[in-house]
């Protein structure tokens, strides 16, 4: 009876542990490419921009929804496409709390792809002008 | 009772007023084989996963050829009054670090090691440790030169380096 009762706990477990998998690899991912800077929270520190609880602001434009791709940062990481993409939702899911004001499409490696092949050069500038462009719009509203 | 208890309970008595005893036993047996069988492999990975987290520890910490130092390059804080976790008193560990994979001979596996730099006094000067294995992130060249470990932190005087095990490292 014993082994019987353990069998839906087994199930879930393993379903569980199916989805801890891949969200290890991210976690990985986002560790050995992105926290030295970034910090494990996303908080950031001196010229790090803090992506914790700010991250989401910009997926209220297209401009902004491509900066987070072309930010030298995730741009020009040693991270596949397909990998790429898969931080840049886990940072979305994890750190972007309440600055994320609408439904979140995640990035697939086919959006990613054409967009990293144009890292940004004046990084500073470009982010100015895009957190403007959506306050701007907020304004607007 | 429990709540499986319950749930089995039920579903038992329910099959047994559907089907023969036998055929309730051949149900239940093939059941416990399945059972029995299938999930072992994310149970055992899951006890993998968990002493994964705490890696066997052997070596010395004040040692350069300890571990944990394979990408490091600095003054190890073992030797500077703190430890290969923590900072030595009067500094203040910096957020913004360099991140690489060791291996651990003691249990075979390979770990993310955080190399989080302490800061706000002169250079300690001990037990310097310049070892360059290991993966380290490729770092945008226009920002690595300007990139002071030390920042995020009150003061920009590096004193010595950590090496704290962040998590495990993911075999492809
Ligand atoms: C060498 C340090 C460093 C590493 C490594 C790094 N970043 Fe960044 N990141 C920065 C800095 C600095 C900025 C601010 C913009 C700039 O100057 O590039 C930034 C900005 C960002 C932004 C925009 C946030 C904002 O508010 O402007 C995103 C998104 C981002 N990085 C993602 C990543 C991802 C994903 C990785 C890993 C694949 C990564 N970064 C690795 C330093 C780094």
């Amino acid at each position: 009876m014993v082994r019987l009762l353990l069998l839906p706990v087994l199930l879930w477990s393993a379903a569980a542990l199916a989805a801890s998998d891949d969200s290890g690899r991210v976690v990985f991912d986002y560790q050995m490419n992105c926290q030295g800077c970034h910090t494990p929270d996303g908080a950031g520190a001196g010229s790090v921009p803090a992506m914790q609880g700010h991250v989401g602001v910009f997926l209220q434009s297209q401009a902004g929804r491509e900066y987070l791709v072309r930010v030298p940062g995730s741009a020009t990481s040693a991270l596949s496409d397909e990998r790429l993409a898969a931080v840049l939702n886990w940072i979305v899911y994890e750190f972007a709390g309440d600055s994320l004001q609408s439904p979140f499409t995640p990035y697939t490696a086919a959006e990613v792809a054409p967009l990293r092949k144009h890292p940004l050069n004046e990084v500073d500038d470009y982010r100015q002008h895009v957190l403007r462009a959506i306050a701007g719009a907020d304004a607007r509203e | 009772m429990n709540f499986f208890d319950k749930v089995f309970e039920q579903r038992s008595r329910q099959l047994a007023q559907r089907s023969s005893r036998r055929g309730l036993l051949k149900g239940l047996g093939a059941m416990l084989v399945g059972g029995a069988s299938i999930p072992l492999l994310p149970v055992a990975r899951a006890a993998g996963a968990e002493g994964a987290g705490r890696p066997v520890e052997e070596g010395d910490p004040s040692s350069c050829d300890y571990w944990r130092y394979c990408a490091i390059d600095g003054f190890l804080c073992d030797c500077c009054g703190g430890s290969a976790n923590t900072c030595p008193p009067g500094t203040e560990m910096s957020p913004v670090t360099w991140i690489g994979t060791c291996h651990n001979p003691a249990d075979g596996r390979n770990y993310v090691i955080s190399y989080n730099d302490c800061c706000g006094k002169s250079s300690c000067g001990a037990c310097l440790c310049m070892r360059d294995e290991g993966d380290r992130p490729v770092y945008r060249p226009d920002k690595t030169n300007d990139l002071n470990w030390c920042l995020g932190t009150s003061s920009v005087t590096y004193h010595c380096s950590t090496a704290i095990v962040v998590g495990v490292a993911f075999d492809d």
